[in-house]
């Protein structure tokens, strides 16, 4: 309501009005917040594999191996963005049954979801997603396994560049290892409400 | 001598709840701690920077508010102010009502905790499920959460097995895998039949308006991609600057919290979603909660601001590890909860003003806290406040006659010769209650007043 | 926590806080105390009218009374020499609590100089001093519990320096170190359950290393500590820093 507004507002002025100075804004260097030992002298797409695994998910390098990941797994029927289909189709042999529209009234239905990330950061082995880039976000989300596509080019070395790098998408959302919890008792259990598998395809 | 509220309460708690709590905050705290000095050059200095930024948000809220409003409607958001609880719930209403929506999934809020929305939301018809795991427990089971991050750390799984089955989501079994997959399939048709996701907001950036959500397990990302309209609960001290501070406060808020580097979901939602995306919210909410911070801002204790609910200070609190969080009878426990709750309460303040003596002023809060706040000052001028109050207290001490004498030498001196009678004495019959309450639980030393003076003066004549 | 910029040693005359607890309970730490400084050379001052740093008060809230005995104290501390307390809080609450309730008085100025000047007994020998080893020799395995009143100070580092050069002395790390005893001045009476279930924890940590002594640089959390043990019909042996630093030089435990 306005009239919370204006009073909220003279408020804030009435409990600022009595400091004789305020707290300055402090200038620094992003430099502290990256973990430069990790990241030194290290290729972004092998060290963006090791961080991912580091956080329980997976990272593959070629097509094959995701299929054959896949397919061991009992993965057969999912989603795959519409864009990306007709480049990894022929990777998939027989036995898939795919789809390049997701149907929410039948979210159960998709073993996985295989979507194009916005990036990924290589510090911590997360993937990115974005409203322009990722096709849907339930797709992402919902299936057991999400396989995002990630472009070498688009991987960022660490947390500041990423968030430098957020660009003006109104969505972007940073995943890192499968969904979790340690509700109970401390526990460690993947796939809650999101992925209990969470997989970057980089190419 | 009477003691403490927070004291009888941990004497009454149940050895497995404490044996539980213990263990995990134990073990979060010794990762935490591990993880940030494994990695880092200098987490202390990461944390005094993180305070600083967030001290100069707190400090400069009179042009950051309107800065960040502008941001979010020029986004496309829709910006509401509250300035009590009651407010916050009602502005969720209409909204609600507006839109003739009557389901409503939730992730985790602590705003939504304060203000009690959930219950509100039920009183008007309209279902207000909570969706993170432990929250979800806890609505089930009607009880309330007792730590900031891990609202049933106070809950063994038999409980939860059995509340599971009550609620006719299966047979009992208490393995935690199970009890997380029967959630994650009764809840994800909640969200696809929900009309409104509501979430919290970590951060907001004055900057680039964007609100940034922090979750593990996907559900605040489930609201916001099943639903179609979203609504933020946000907390006006959750301002940053800039967005490059965010890299900051990201780091330091999953190690500090969770002992991950980074938590599984962060979220950066700057508006509804974009036109060719089929999922998610066309209509985005933010609603700004006062509910006492303006208060707080205008006291002595506003470094308490900061806090980005981390629940670090929480998870090494001795007092916390022993007592758990019920003991503080509020939102926040623990350390926090200690200065901030009080705080919040406003003209209530009196009954929470046991809240900040439940502390032996250790200052491992400080220590470990990601924004630095000197927990320990903000209890004591708490303390203080009670006193000039009147607040009653039990079990502590009068300190008037103390004073006197500390400060007459010669009639300090002759209270240390004069103690010595207490040698002769059983303890029992000590007529000074705090050292009776003192001896009941452990032997106190010999009363050797004036022997050191006595010593000094023959070690210089000889 | 430090207030502000300490002043910088000059000269070698001190005056001794010797605290309440040490006035009242423990002279044998008061005395080590000084027979150790006067081993460094220091020219050790005791002004008599000394009481208490005005902690209690303080810490209970009420910072009017408080305020009364630390004005007492500043008056009883006149001058610019050193003061050294053998006990990281009573110090603490000279450089960083007084300064906190004196933020609103007009004599703030005389009790930021007195915090300025005020110091623990490990940091001024290590940090003050520049004196960071030990002579002697105290054959014993040692458990050191840092108070919690050092954190954010010197004071842990430079007591753990010292005891690492003695002679003789080894040092065993326990569980849960950076625990508080659960003490806590009037905590320790106003939440009994809470400070004696902190306390029996914090000793099955240290009676798990198997230390021969248990050693602070604060009386209150020994006199806890040993008090809870002692009840339990399981006594410590418990000393303070001064008193290993001070039976160092005279050969090792004395009992
Ligand atoms: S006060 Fe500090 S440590 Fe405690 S929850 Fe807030 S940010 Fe975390």
């Amino acid at each position: 309501m306005s009239d919370d507004r204006e009073a909220i507002f003279s408020r804030v002025r009435g409990a600022l009005a009595p400091l004789r100075v305020r707290a300055p804004l402090p200038q620094y260097d992003t430099e502290i917040a990256v973990l430069r030992q990790v990241l030194a002298g290290r290729d972004l797409a092998e060290l963006f594999g090791e961080r991912i695994r580091k956080v329980g998910g997976l990272a593959f390098f070629t097509p094959a191996a995701l299929v054959a990941h896949l397919r061991t797994g009992g993965r057969l029927h999912g989603y795959c963005d519409p864009v990306l289909w007709p480049g990894l189709a022929p990777h998939f042999g027989a036995g898939f049954q795919v789809e390049t529209a997701f149907d929410r009234t039948r979210v159960d239905d998709y073993a996985f979801g295989i979507t194009r990330a916005a990036g990924a950061i290589a510090e911590t082995g997360t993937i990115i997603l974005n409203d322009a880039a990722t096709s849907c976000r339930l797709g992402a989300l919902a299936p057991w396994v999400h396989v995002a596509v990630v472009e070498r080019s688009s991987l960022f070395a660490d947390l500041p560049q990423a968030v430098a790098g957020l660009g003006d998408d109104r969505n972007v959302v940073w995943c890192t290892g499968p969904s979790k919890t340690a509700d109970v008792e401390g526990i460690l259990i993947e796939g809650v409400h999101g992925p209990g598998e969470q997989i970057a395809l980089v190419v | 001598m009477p003691s403490q509220p927070i004291d009888q309460f941990a004497r009454e708690l149940s050895p497995e709840t404490r044996a539980s709590v213990y263990q995990s905050t134990k073990t979060t705290h010794e990762k935490r701690t591990k993880l940030l000095f494994d990695q880092f050059a200098d987490p202390n200095r990461l944390r005094t920077l993180a305070g600083e930024i967030k001290q100069h948000a707190i400090e400069n809220l009179d042009t950051l508010l309107p800065q960040v409003e502008a941001r979010l409607t020029g986004n496309g958001a829709k910006v509401h102010w509250a300035s009590t609880a009651q407010g916050a719930c009602e502005a969720v209403l209409r909204i609600m009502q507006a839109r003739g929506a009557t389901k409503l999934v939730k992730a985790k809020t602590m705003v939504s905790e304060e203000i009690e929305l959930a219950h509100f939301l039920e009183g008007h018809g309209i279902e207000a499920l909570e969706t993170d795991l432990g929250e979800f427990i806890v609505q089930i089971d009607h009880d309330h959460p007792s730590h900031i991050v891990r609202p049933i750390i106070h809950k063994n799984r038999r409980e939860i097995a059995r509340s599971f089955e009550r609620e006719g989501l299966g047979a009992y079994d208490d393995d935690p895998g199970t009890i997380t997959r029967r959630a994650r399939h009764y809840l994800r048709h909640k969200y696809l039949a929900a009309d409104v996701g509501l979430t919290g907001a970590n951060f907001v950036s004055a900057e680039s308006g964007r609100i940034v959500l922090v979750t593990n397990e996907g559900n605040s990302r489930f609201c916001l991609a099943a639903t179609k309209c979203h609504i933020a609960l946000v907390g006006i001290e959750k301002i940053v600057p800039r967005d490059r501070d965010l890299a900051v406060l990201l780091n330091l808020l999953g190690r500090s919290g969770t002992a991950q580097e980074l938590t599984v979901y962060t979220e950066f939602i700057g508006g509804p979603k974009s036109a060719a995306q089929p999922d998610g919210p066309e209509e985005m909410h933010v609603i700004f909660v006062d509910n006492g911070r303006t208060e707080v801002l205008a006291s002595e204790c506003r470094e308490i601001l900061r806090c980005i609910r981390c629940g670090a200070c929480l998870n090494v609190c001795p007092v916390y590890r022993q007592a758990s969080g019920h003991a503080y009878r509020s939102v926040y426990p623990g350390p926090v909860g200690a200065v901030l709750s009080p705080l919040l309460a406003g003209e209530r303040f009196p009954q929470l003003a046991d809240l900040p003596k439940a502390s032996s002023l250790c200052g491992a809060c400080n220590e470990v806290c990601p924004v630095n706040i000197p927990i320990p000052d903000l209890l004591l001028r708490l303390r203080q406040r009670a006193k000039e109050e009147n607040v009653p207290s039990p079990g502590t001490p009068p300190m008037g006659a103390w004073a006197l004498l500390a400060s007459q030498p010669t009639a300090w001196r002759a209270a240390l010769a004069g103690g010595r009678l207490m040698n002769h004495v059983p303890t029992k019959l000590i007529p000074v209650p705090a050292l009776q309450a003192w001896a009941a639980q452990r032997e106190l030393p010999a009363w050797r007043g004036g022997e050191f003076r006595k010593w000094l003066r023959q070690r210089r004549s000889r | 926590m430090l207030n502000s910029e300490r002043s910088p040693i000059t000269g070698k005359r001190v005056q001794l806080m010797a605290t309440c607890l040490c006035d009242a309970f423990y002279d044998d730490v008061a005395a080590a105390t000084v027979e150790v400084l006067e081993h460094l050379g220091v020219e050790v001052g005791f002004p008599e009218s000394q009481t208490c740093c005005g902690q209690p008060a303080f810490n209970g809230g009420d910072w009017a009374a408080s305020r009364k005995v630390v004005r007492h104290t500043v008056r009883t501390f006149a001058g610019d020499e050193p003061v050294v307390v053998p006990s990281g809080s009573c110090a603490a609450m000279l450089f960083h609590g007084a300064v906190l309730e004196f933020e609103r008085e007009r004599d703030l100025p005389e009790v930021e100089a007195l915090g300025r000047r005020t110091w623990e007994l490990a940091d001024f020998i290590v940090n003050g001093l520049g004196v960071s080893s030990w002579e002697g020799r105290f054959e014993a395995t040692v458990a050191f519990h840092r108070s919690c009143h050092s954190r954010g100070t010197a004071s842990g580092e430079a007591a753990l320096t010292l005891l690492r050069s003695v002679p003789g002395l080894r040092i065993v790390e326990f569980g849960e170190g950076e625990q508080c005893c659960g003490f806590g001045g009037t905590f320790s009476v106003s939440f009994p359950n809470i400070s004696a279930a902190m306390g029996t924890l914090k000793l099955e940590h240290v009676r798990a290393a198997l230390p021969d002594v248990f050693v602070s640089a604060d009386m209150s959390c020994l006199m806890h500590l040993g008090g809870l043990a002692a009840r339990e019909g399981k006594p410590i042996r418990i000393r303070h820093l001064a008193q290993v630093l001070r039976d160092a030089l005279k050969g090792g435990i004395r009992e």
